[in-house]
């Protein structure tokens, strides 16, 4: 074997075309994802110093040709020291949970009933359903506060038609932030659940009212079942999110409503506390891990 | 056999009619596909609905079993109207033309899934689904999912699933449209056997001719959301209403002629392809000079190199192609004319020599009780 004759043909078959195809989502991945994940886990074993950056360097180069490695997890166990932490990431937890049931079953009726309406709607339904996808998600989410606040335009309205005296303290509750999670995350739980209950045989809900099965019935024991990827696809696609929302607690929220993203973003812009802003995202993605790989086995199980 | 008593309930007029049809229509908006159609279906028949596709067969079926709503009409099930009844509640059960099992259970769940309907105790249940896997020799496989069988497995647990209520009825639909041939004809007994064993009235759809003549009591052949004629298979084959039924079931010369009377022989007829008169033995009202068909099964059309002895039904033509189909063979004769006639010839003698070739001169004699006469 001759190296000179070997090389070019060792270049040529790894940037053929196909690879190059290939390496195009690696290296978005690796540049967007992988790098700026590394620098984040580097800030967090760092130190919070009054300098620019406003952490300590990771690597300290000495008198020695080897740099020696300065690295510390205070600010993970000051996470777990300091009840904040626990409480935001449980009520994150909590919030994310129930606004996803809630978004499920809003979602399945609305996926439900497109699926099943004429031929013809279908397209202009769905269309309604990612029409919002046109306005800033911000824009939406400030439209809300209109709509929401002391005297806005539900509470106008309700006042207005007589069933309430005094208006509703919706707005800055805990109550607002679900409102605007299942509004926003809603065509993330429809679609999926839409295309599952589209291909869905219909045969199969006439053989079981043929054996004499009632249609409420036929509902929970046959398209339930057989629309569960759909359910864990949108559930995951809620979840995942939400569970690291920030945007709508933030502007929907009070000062009660505590959530893993808003100590987020309080400790990186307010506190400039960057090392702990970062053990928190770290902690956050450890615990999304769990969700992220349900999803991915789920998706599996679906194609396989 | 001890018994030999030939199975025809239609005939005997003391026989009430177990599935009464009665001037059904079903529309869908404009399109009519079903026109006011009336059939008596007798108790243990196995009756096939056959027809070309969009013939209304399918909707004739749906609506046996509720899906369908009857536009004007009734349905009635052993003395009972049954048109206004939901699916879930008719004693009625269907086998789906894609089976339409359920994908998220075992065979065993199928088959429990109508069982547990009505809410039978579990070990009746149970002692039915067993029952049901030996009838279709499928207990090996009780705990596998639709996904992990066969096209015939899945087929024979569709069945076992439609079966297990022991319904007053069974609607199948293309039963066994998506078999390959081998296995579709041995599966076509064992259906007969099982409708046999059950004792319970089959009615089934298909556009396969094949499959209805060999399973059914009875056939109707259906057209354009009609029934154009409702007979016992050889009924259908041997003495079609019309060109169209004689056509469609297997194969035929049809062959135009001129009624010119009857004499001692029957009807007698001017063949338009040979110009000379051809006998029936059916005899038909007609006028002298009517136009009318006369359709000859191939494998009763005789073919032979040599000029027969009398000159009545004889038709002359050349070998244009042969089709050689193991135990017999199929010769494509074309008549001087053009018209090309299609002549079975069973293989008797094993031999790669055949008298018979390519061009070969030969004439076409049938017998007169051969040919049926047609008006329409």
């Amino acid at each position: 074997m001759n190296l000179t004759q070997t090389n070019p043909n060792f270049f040529k078959s790894i940037f053929n075309g196909r690879n190059a195809v290939i390496a195009i989502p690696y290296i978005w991945l690796l540049l967007l994802f992988l790098l700026p994940f590394i620098y984040v886990l580097k800030i967090s074993f760092a130190e919070t110093i009054y300098a620019r950056p406003p952490y300590s360097s990771l690597l300290i180069w000495g008198d020695s040709w080897l740099p020696s490695i300065k690295a510390s997890f205070d600010n993970y166990l000051f996470l777990f020291s300091d009840s904040l932490y626990i409480k935001a990431y449980l009520s994150s937890l909590k919030i994310a949970f129930i606004s996803t049931i809630l978004t499920l079953i809003i979602g399945y009726s609305i996926a439900y009933s497109v699926a099943r309406a004429p031929n013809r709607w279908r397209g202009i339904l769905l269309m309604l359903v990612i029409l919002p996808f046109w306005t800033s998600f911000l824009i939406r989410v400030y439209a809300w506060i209109g709509i929401l606040k002391t005297e806005g335009l539900l509470n106008l309205a309700l006042m207005s038609i007589g069933i309430i005296e005094k208006p509703l303290m919706i707005m800055n509750t805990d109550l607002a932030v679900y409102i605007g999670i299942i509004y926003s995350y809603l065509p993330f739980m429809i679609l999926p659940l839409y295309a599952n209950l589209e291909k869905m045989d219909m045969s199969l809900l006439e053989a079981a009212a043929d054996l004499g099965c009632r249609p409420f019935k036929a509902f929970w024991t046959v398209t339930i079942p057989l629309s569960i990827p759909g359910i864990m696809a949108g559930c995951f696609l809620v979840f995942i999110p939400v569970m690291g929302e920030f945007v709508i607690p933030d502007l929907l929220g009070g000062s009660e409503t505590l959530m893993i993203g808003k100590v987020l973003w309080t400790e990186f812009f307010y506190n400039r506390d960057w090392p702990v802003a970062s053990a928190v995202a770290i902690l956050l993605l450890a615990i999304l891990v769990v969700p992220i790989m349900l999803y991915q086995r789920s998706q599996e199980k679906a194609i396989s | 056999m001890s018994e030999n008593i030939q199975f025809s309930p239609w005939l005997d007029s003391s026989q009430k009619p177990y599935i009464q049809i009665q001037n059904v229509t079903k529309k869908f908006g404009e399109f009519t596909a079903i026109d006011n159609l009336t059939l008596d279906i007798y108790k243990n028949e196995f009756f096939s609905l056959l027809g070309p596709s969009g013939c209304g067969k399918t909707t004739l079926l749906r609506m046996l079993a509720g899906f369908e709503k009857i536009t004007q009409g009734k349905i009635l099930l052993d003395g009972e109207d049954i048109s206004e009844i939901p699916p879930h509640l008719r004693p009625i059960n269907m086998m789906f033309q894609s089976y339409a099992l359920f994908p998220h259970m075992t065979v065993e769940k199928n088959i429990a899934f109508g069982l547990k309907q009505d809410n039978l105790p579990t070990n009746e249940i149970n002692q039915r689904v067993e029952e049901m896997l030996e009838l279709v020799e499928l207990t090996d496989f009780a705990n596998r999912k639709p996904n992990q069988l066969s096209g015939g497995q899945s087929q024979r647990v569709a069945l076992a699933r439609s079966l297990a209520k022991r319904p007053k009825l069974l609607l199948l639909d293309e039963p066994l449209g998506a078999l390959d041939k081998r296995l579709r004809e041995q599966t076509q007994f064992e259906l007969m056997d099982i409708q046999e064993k059950l004792e319970v009235t089959f009615v089934i759809v298909t556009h396969d001719q094949e499959e209805a003549m060999t399973v059914s009591s009875r056939i109707g052949v259906m057209d354009s959301g009609n029934l154009v004629q409702v007979a016992t298979p050889a009924e259908i084959y041997e003495a079609p209403i019309n060109k169209d039924v004689a056509d469609f079931i297997g194969d035929v010369n049809i062959l135009k002629g001129i009624y010119k009377g009857q004499n001692e022989v029957g009807t007698q007829l001017l063949s338009e392809d040979s110009n000379s008169i051809v006998f029936a033995t059916q005899e038909v009202g007609a006028s002298i000079e009517d136009e009318m068909w006369f359709a000859i099964r191939p494998e009763k059309l005789e073919i032979s190199k040599t000029i027969p002895s009398h000159n009545h039904n004889i038709l002359k033509g050349k070998i244009e192609d042969i089709a050689y189909g193991g135990s017999f063979s199929t010769y494509h004769v074309k008549l001087d004319n053009g018209r090309i006639l299609k002549a079975i010839r069973a293989n008797r003698e094993r031999t790669k020599e055949h008298h018979l070739t390519w061009n070969d001169e030969v004439y076409l004699q049938w017998a007169p009780h051969s040919a049926v006469v047609l008006l329409s």
